[in-house]
């Protein structure tokens, strides 16, 4: 076996067909032409780390476990981060694989091959115990245990959405000093942060010397910094060590420095950053070093304006280019087993420019065809068979207002806040009056009696109740006139699995243009029903599945197979099926004709 | 554990020789298909138990043991490793799992099959207790779940080929068949099968 995937995050089929109708995008259409081109039904909800989980595994939600980015606990009604689980143990808290479900890289290991999957969201912790190399994607925590927000460094009274901001004092002129705040400890007074102190001495008017730690660093206006290694002493033989980059954006009166979250120094991490370490190690000393946050790109740097939109693609750019020399070093040694690889800078730059710069969009989809080109020279000289398969978790579409679902099930009589409480989050509910909830950006719950802490609803209102809010929320009209919800989706009609009844009862599929606040995601409930979105972060993919299907490249015929689905990768991969759910034998699908059939044939004699 | 999976799981099915399958609904051009194999040199599994008639009158290439696939009969698979045999799609999910299969499935218009099993069933006289709308329905039905189970099968490779167009352009279809097969057969030879003049059920 020999296979190659690669995963373009959010690469959209409808962009890519126009581009390729405009002779735009040329390595890929090479696979249309040879019928190895279909659009790829993806699971729902279409959220980034449910999809590719869907896809490693050929299983949905119900068969590995993750739902949404957001889950909840139905004994408190908390809610958490799907994909950075905590346990509680004798060392203290530490992070837990998301989800144990078998994948096709652990599928192919366990038949004798290599098998490596970089930037995998949601396999971070990694697992030492399977036999397959790991770099994981999204889901990897800074060294705070976050998703990881940056730190704006600057001379103005400023203050960020997210960002956290440092003043940094005169010392002198042309000389400033700062801290930044690494890691938490505990002291006398609580939690506190371990810093290091930062100084800058302006050189000229485009250049500063950035002192920070044991690093000296010389940096231009509006250039990144390569990765900066820093070390907190967070005890008296305790370091962590982090990684990050800097940006000075401001020279000119006004003094900014930012740099990105501090994240896992890969060859330092406190909890199994990679498997095997070694691996980690080769690359950063063989290729070079490489950002580890599972969502690099820092768009919430360039939301909080710290960062240009030319600054946050030139990031972009960098990390793209590393990460390419790293799949290529790999690729170039790569004899047999599966090698997978997931690209996802495509999705946070349509986040932040499908909406109103779609050129933008599109140079992605020519540098990643460049990229397949690049491949393509690799591989074309292979002897003997190999899988080719080039693949997205969704496409994308915009998003012109945030939905609070919490709010519509207040004003339709289903949820109830607390006496004198007109907005909130779910602390604020009154659970005795309350019959369903919304947690995550697509996931909608009863409040049901025996399973929620504090519920409510019956065993035999459970059916009744789903239909009721179904019918209603596909009724439910937004400013446009449009219809704000395409589909609702009940649990035990979509899913299969050990891991089914702990889905939402109801997967809410958006209309195109409609998504959940990231209020919604939280479980809050704020006043307005709906808001414009008119926020850098313009498009998005949390609608229902069948308005953003992925895409499937391969280098086989794929028009025999009558609709390929998520469910499908891993036989396209490895030859094997991890999930036969969905391939029932003919017989047991044909239904009640079965039986004319029967007759037929034998009244022909060939039976 | 991974060195001993490695012989373990590799090894499985690869000196096996594949079995040619062709395969199809009845009257889609199953006989004729099994004759063009044969005469390109590919050895058929088949016995002599359904004649030649005035149905099929170059014969049928059926062996009777695979009527009884459904019933577990899979014995006689196992010796038809490297030869072709005809087993209609009805059958096709009862072939063991454990060996490796290329079929050749063959497509015509249902209104064709249709026709043409009225006067099979006529001269068998068995009467039709469906109307045709009913089992174009059933059939249709039947050539998608089988056609959505095919490609989904680690163990079979699957290639379509319309009778109606090998009534036309039987050259270029062959090579295409061979192709598939990966198997050095004659050409020539299969191409001199497909006969116009029993292409008598046309929509």
């Amino acid at each position: 076996m020999k296979t190659i995937i690669l995963g373009f995050d959010s690469f959209d089929p409808a962009v890519f067909e126009d581009m390729a109708g405009q002779n735009q995008i040329t390595n890929l259409s090479k696979f249309v032409d040879a019928k190895g081109y279909s659009r790829l039904e993806v699971c729902s909800p279409p959220q980034t780390e449910v999809s590719w989980t869907s896809i490693a595994t050929g299983a949905d939600p119900g068969g590995h476990g993750i739902f949404d980015f957001v889950h909840r606990d139905p004994s408190t009604y908390a809610p958490y981060v799907s994909i950075l689980p905590m346990k509680k143990s004798a060392l203290g808290e530490q992070f837990v694989p998301p989800y144990i479900a078998k994948t096709l890289f652990e599928e192919a290991a366990g038949m004798g091959y290599p098998a490596t999957a970089l930037w995998w969201p949601a396999m971070f912790p990694a697992r030492p115990e399977l036999p397959v190399n790991t770099l994981p994607g999204l889901g990897t925590p800074d060294i705070r245990g976050q998703l990881g927000v940056g730190t704006l460094f600057t001379t103005e009274d400023e203050k960020k959405n997210k960002t956290s901001v440092m003043h940094l004092e005169s010392a002198g002129k042309g000389r400033y000093s700062a801290l930044l705040n690494g890691p938490m400890t505990q002291s006398k007074s609580g939690p506190q942060p371990v810093t290091l102190p930062v100084a800058l001495d302006v050189i000229d008017p485009n250049t500063a010397r950035v002192t920070i730690g044991d690093n000296q660093l010389e940096l231009r206006v509006g250039a990144w910094s390569e990765i900066v290694e820093v070390k907190f002493k967070a005890g008296m033989f305790f370091n962590v060590h982090a990684i990050t980059r800097l940006i000075l954006t401001s020279l000119n009166g006004v003094v900014r420095l930012y740099s990105l979250p501090l994240q896992i120094h890969p060859l330092h991490a406190l909890s199994h950053y990679s498997s095997s370490k070694s691996f980690a190690k080769n690359l950063w000393d063989k290729v070079g070093h490489y950002l580890t946050l599972g969502w690099p790109q820092d768009t919430t740097g360039l939301e909080d304006g710290c960062i240009s939109d030319e600054q946050f693609l030139n990031l972009c750019d960098t990390i793209f280019s590393r990460r390419k020399q790293i799949f290529f070093y790999l690729l170039d040694n790569f004899k047999e087993g599966v090698l997978g690889s997931i690209f996802d800078d495509l999705d946070r730059v349509q986040h932040m420019f499908y909406h109103d710069r779609l050129d933008v969009a599109q140079a992605w989809y020519k540098k990643l065809d460049a990229f397949v080109g690049e491949v393509g020279q690799r591989v074309n000289g292979w002897s003997g068979k190999y899988n080719y398969l080039i693949m997205s978790d969704h496409g994308f579409t915009t998003y012109q207002y945030k939905i609070q679902l919490n709010r519509w099930l207040a004003e339709n009589g289903y949820l109830a806040l607390n006496d004198g409480i007109t907005s909130g989050d779910l602390s604020n509910i009154d659970w005795r009056q309350t019959r369903a909830y919304a947690v995550g950006l697509n996931g909608l719950y009863l409040n049901i009696a025996g399973r929620e802490g504090q519920g409510v609803v019956g065993a035999e209102e459970i059916e009744l109740l789903l239909a009721e809010i179904q019918g209603k929320l596909m009724k439910w009209k937004g400013p446009d006139g449009k219809s704000v919800i395409w589909r609702g989706r009940l649990k035990h009609e979509i899913y299969n699995g050990a891991y089914t009844r702990l889905g939402p009862d109801l997967v809410v599929g958006y209309a195109s243009g409609y998504r959940a606040s990231s209020e919604t995601g939280l479980g809050k409930i704020p006043q307005a029903l709906i808001e414009t979105n008119n926020n850098h972060w313009g498009a998005d993919h949390c609608v229902d599945k069948d308005i953003v299907p992925g895409v499937i490249f391969a280098n086989r015929d794929l028009q025999n197979f009558g609709g390929i689905s998520f469910r499908d990768i891993p036989f396209l991969a490895i030859g094997k099926h991890l999930d036969q759910s969905h391939i029932k034998p003919p017989s047991q699908i044909s239904g009640h004709g079965q039986k004319d059939l029967e007759e037929r044939l034998k009244g022909l004699g060939y039976l | 554990m991974s060195f001993l999976n490695k012989f373990i799981s590799r090894g499985q099915k690869e000196n096996k020789q594949p079995i040619y399958i062709v395969s199809g609904l009845p009257r889609s051009g199953t006989s004729m298909m099994m004759k063009m194999l044969s005469s390109g040199g590919l050895p058929v599994v088949m016995d002599s138990i359904r004649q030649a008639d005035e149905d099929n009158p170059n014969g049928y290439f059926e062996i009777e043991l695979s009527k009884k696939l459904k019933d577990g009969e899979v014995k006689w698979v196992y010796e038809a490793s490297g030869k072709a045999v005809k087993v209609i799609s009805y059958l096709l999910e009862y072939l063991p799992k454990d060996m490796n299969y290329y079929v050749v499935f063959m497509e015509r218009e249902i209104k064709e099959i249709l026709a043409s099993q009225h006067k099979m069933l006529e001269r068998r006289n068995e009467k039709s207790l469906i109307s045709d709308e009913e089992m174009t329905a059933q059939y249709n039905d039947h050539l998608r779940s089988v056609k959505y189970w095919l490609p989904r099968q680690p163990n079979i490779r699957v290639l379509y080929v319309s009778y109606n167009s090998m009534m036309n352009q039987p050259e270029e279809l062959c090579v295409s068949i061979v192709n598939f097969l990966e198997l050095p057969l004659d050409v020539k030879a299969m191409r001199e099968v497909p006969n116009p003049s029993l292409y008598r059920n046309r929509s």
